[in-house]
């Protein structure tokens, strides 16, 4: 790990001595734009309302979400051809944060060629790979690590609100999302562990990249789809945390898949 | 950890000599002061653009953070600094058993108790949330003069209940002090004590409060090992299912024990305090949030919570275990307030505690470069 951080010093400060000592003899790129997303969070169709008891999910689960915090990485443009451009510069593997504002766009850092894509793909969370533990030591995303002993690296996501449980209290729910375990005995004994990210690919209308600009589009996370389709999920029956519990964290990748969308801004 | 701070100490020295500038230099320019990243710390520092370390400046911030007269007075009965609430030996807390400060309750020259316990001062280079239990400091604040640790000198000096001072006959002070002059200029270039200059120095010196050499912070650099009661409690401080602290209070990947953020952790069901996190956001989420301390140093800084209702580290742990108190504000992290709490057994209660006791830093509670220096400038 030691390595990385060194490497992403050096990394900086040569780029950092090129910048600021040998302006002016970089020709532009030719050819090449960029891509801006604009993270959205939805619930049934219209922008989620922050800590309002407002929602009811598929099990009827009446519920308030509170803030969401998760990675978005991989990024990749797809042509009809079947050519592809992936944006995975280490910058690349994004934070969102409901409560911090400049999270909630980002315009990636690798270039894109020129030219009309038909879809966009990207992991949700981190692949086995990169999720090391310690690569994010400032914050915000230090603040996501995923405890060593659970499986370490970082949370794909934590949603955190409340739901009205079964006796009419307001329970709170950590829906949160990493590498899974499988218990040889709870919840002392781990035998194994479950990468829990999962790919998304969206197509939608045509994402056109042109020279020297700036290309944004809107990522849409619709929160309810989290809680149906497979499977209908319900806080009652999971209850309020599910970092230990393989089984819903797996309802939640398989819930995911239809979770977002974008639209062209 | 060699090869990283020399890489480090590279780096930096790259950056300064990459585009020095051509100007001669003036007769004196202070030492800069350059901070080791331990292992697992953030690399991104609260160091302002104006106000860079050097070696001078901390030097001169530490005569003066232990100076009884920075409160403008002279007569050995009205002096205070700010180590009379902020003691090395208690993490730069007051203490429970502080001398003066009966359970650790501090009040300022006036007599007028503070209207919370004291923060420590540990690792705030770290810290670009805020400072304060409630965050009242912040880098975006429209008050451009309630921004950063310069501004906390400032407002520790001129409070009621704190040192009650006023800047300028404290500055007028300093300058007739011998010896004083001097190092202002030896720091920031000019004999001529200012009150801007005087917070600037103390910030500096508080900013090199740095803690990285507890016991678990050895298990981190595989050091040393942990005992089977120190890791069980390590394994339930950082598990949903355990004790779940490590939302509020980090741990390994978040060496410095706290986000730094706030939350409402469930003590209370009626909220009255004018100055908690609600008064700075005004998000109604924020009724009775208090900042999540960092644990490190944690055994040492009773009387525990903002309000310090808790003497002991077991009656915090007890209050964590079956004492939550329902609230619509209670933060969502706290999910355990379903059960009342975490419901330890005794024996975990133990592991907890003794995971907690591996935070303390017996180097950084006894370094003598953060102690009071052993004479002022002018004796
Ligand atoms: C009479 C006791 C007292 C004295 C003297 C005092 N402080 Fe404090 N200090 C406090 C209290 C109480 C708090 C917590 C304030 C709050 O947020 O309510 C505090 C908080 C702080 C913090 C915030 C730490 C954090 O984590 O946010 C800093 C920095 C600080 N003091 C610096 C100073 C400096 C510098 C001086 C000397 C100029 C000083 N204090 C003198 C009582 C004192
Ligand atoms: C939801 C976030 C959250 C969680 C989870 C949490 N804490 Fe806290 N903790 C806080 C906040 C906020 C405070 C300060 C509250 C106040 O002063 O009123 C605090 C204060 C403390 C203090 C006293 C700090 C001081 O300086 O006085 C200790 C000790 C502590 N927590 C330990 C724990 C332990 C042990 C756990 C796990 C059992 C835990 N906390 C879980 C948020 C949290």
């Amino acid at each position: 790990m030691r390595y990385s951080i060194i490497t992403v010093l050096i990394i900086l400060s040569v780029i950092f001595m090129i910048s600021s000592c040998c302006e002016g003899n970089i020709e532009p790129e030719a050819q090449n734009g960029k891509l801006s997303i604009e993270f959205v969070h939805y619930n049934n169709g219209t922008e989620l309302i922050f800590d309002s008891l407002a929602y009811t999910n598929e099990a009827g689960n009446n519920y308030l979400v509170n803030e969401i915090q998760y990675f978005i990485s991989d990024v990749t443009l797809h042509k009809p051809n079947g050519s592809s451009i992936l944006l995975n510069s280490w910058s690349d593997i994004h934070y969102i944060d409901t409560d911090i504002k400049e999270t909630k766009t980002h315009t990636y850092r690798d270039e894109v060629p020129e030219g009309v894509y038909n879809s966009i793909s990207f992991t949700f969370g981190i692949d086995e790979d990169k999720n090391q533990s310690l690569m994010f030591v400032n914050a915000p995303e230090s603040f996501m690590f995923w405890p060593e002993n659970l499986g370490g690296g970082y949370h794909y996501m934590k949603l955190n609100g409340k739901w009205i449980n079964e006796i009419g209290l307001q329970a709170p729910f950590n829906f949160h999302l990493g590498i899974g375990q499988i218990y040889h005995s709870f919840p002392d004994s781990i035998s194994g562990f479950v990468q829990n990210y999962f790919g998304v690919n969206l197509e939608n209308e045509p994402i056109i990249i042109k020279n020297t600009e700036t290309t944004n589009i809107k990522l849409i996370m619709n929160v309810e789809n989290w809680f149906s389709t497979p499977h209908i999920y319900d806080h009652n029956y999971w209850g309020g945390d599910i970092m230990q519990k393989q089984d819903a964290m797996q309802q939640a990748v398989d819930n995911g898949n239809d979770v977002f969308n974008y639209t062209i801004n | 950890m060699k090869v990283y701070r020399a890489i480090s100490i590279l780096v930096i020295a790259l950056l300064l000599t990459g585009c020095e500038d051509k100007t001669t230099p003036t007769p004196h320019i202070p030492t800069p002061y350059i901070i080791d990243i331990p292992f697992g710390f953030p690399t991104e520092l609260n160091i302002p653009i104006d106000n860079p370390l050097t070696v001078e400046g901390i030097e001169l911030g530490r005569y003066l953070f232990y100076d009884g007269r920075l409160s403008g007075r002279t007569h050995p009965d009205s002096l205070m600094s700010c180590a009379t609430c902020h003691r090395q030996e208690k993490s730069f807390e007051a203490g429970i058993d502080h001398p003066k400060f009966p359970g650790g309750f501090p009040f300022g020259i006036s007599g007028l108790h503070t209207h919370h316990v004291t923060l420590p001062m540990i690792n705030l280079v770290w810290n670009k949330t805020g400072y304060g239990w409630s965050g009242f400091l912040y880098k975006d604040n429209p008050n451009e003069n309630m921004r950063n640790l310069e501004d906390m000198v400032r407002l520790a000096v001129l409070a009621k209940d704190e040192l009650d001072g006023d800047t300028t006959q404290i500055k007028e002070l300093f300058q007739s002090i011998d010896g004083y002059p001097l190092l202002f200029e030896k720091a920031f270039g000019s004999k001529e004590i200012t009150f801007q200059i005087i917070e600037k120095a103390i910030a500096q010196f508080i900013r090199t409060l740095i803690s990285s050499n507890s016991k678990f912070d050895k298990y981190m650099r595989g050091e040393e090992q942990l005992t089977q009661s120190e890791l069980n409690g390590f394994v339930l401080f950082t598990t949903e299912e355990g004790a779940d602290c490590f939302h509020c209070h980090g741990g390994y990947g978040n060496p410095l024990f706290t986000t730094h953020l706030y939350y409402n952790n469930g003590k209370d069901t009626i909220f009255i305090d004018p100055m908690d996190r609600f008064s700075i956001s005004n998000d109604p989420m924020d009724h009775g949030a208090y900042k999540a301390t960092s644990l490190r140093n944690i055994e040492l800084q009773g009387p525990y919570m903002h309000d310090g209702r808790y003497s002991t580290l077991e009656e915090v742990i007890d209050f964590y275990s079956h004492d939550l108190k329902q609230s619509p504000y209670i933060n969502p992290l706290m999910h355990h307030i379903i059960n009342g709490g975490i419901q330890l057994t005794p024996n975990e209660k133990t592991d907890l505690l003794n995971f907690i006791r591996t935070l303390r830093d017996d180097e950084f509670l006894t370094n003598n470069e953060f102690s009071k220096p052993l004479k002022f400038p002018d004796e």
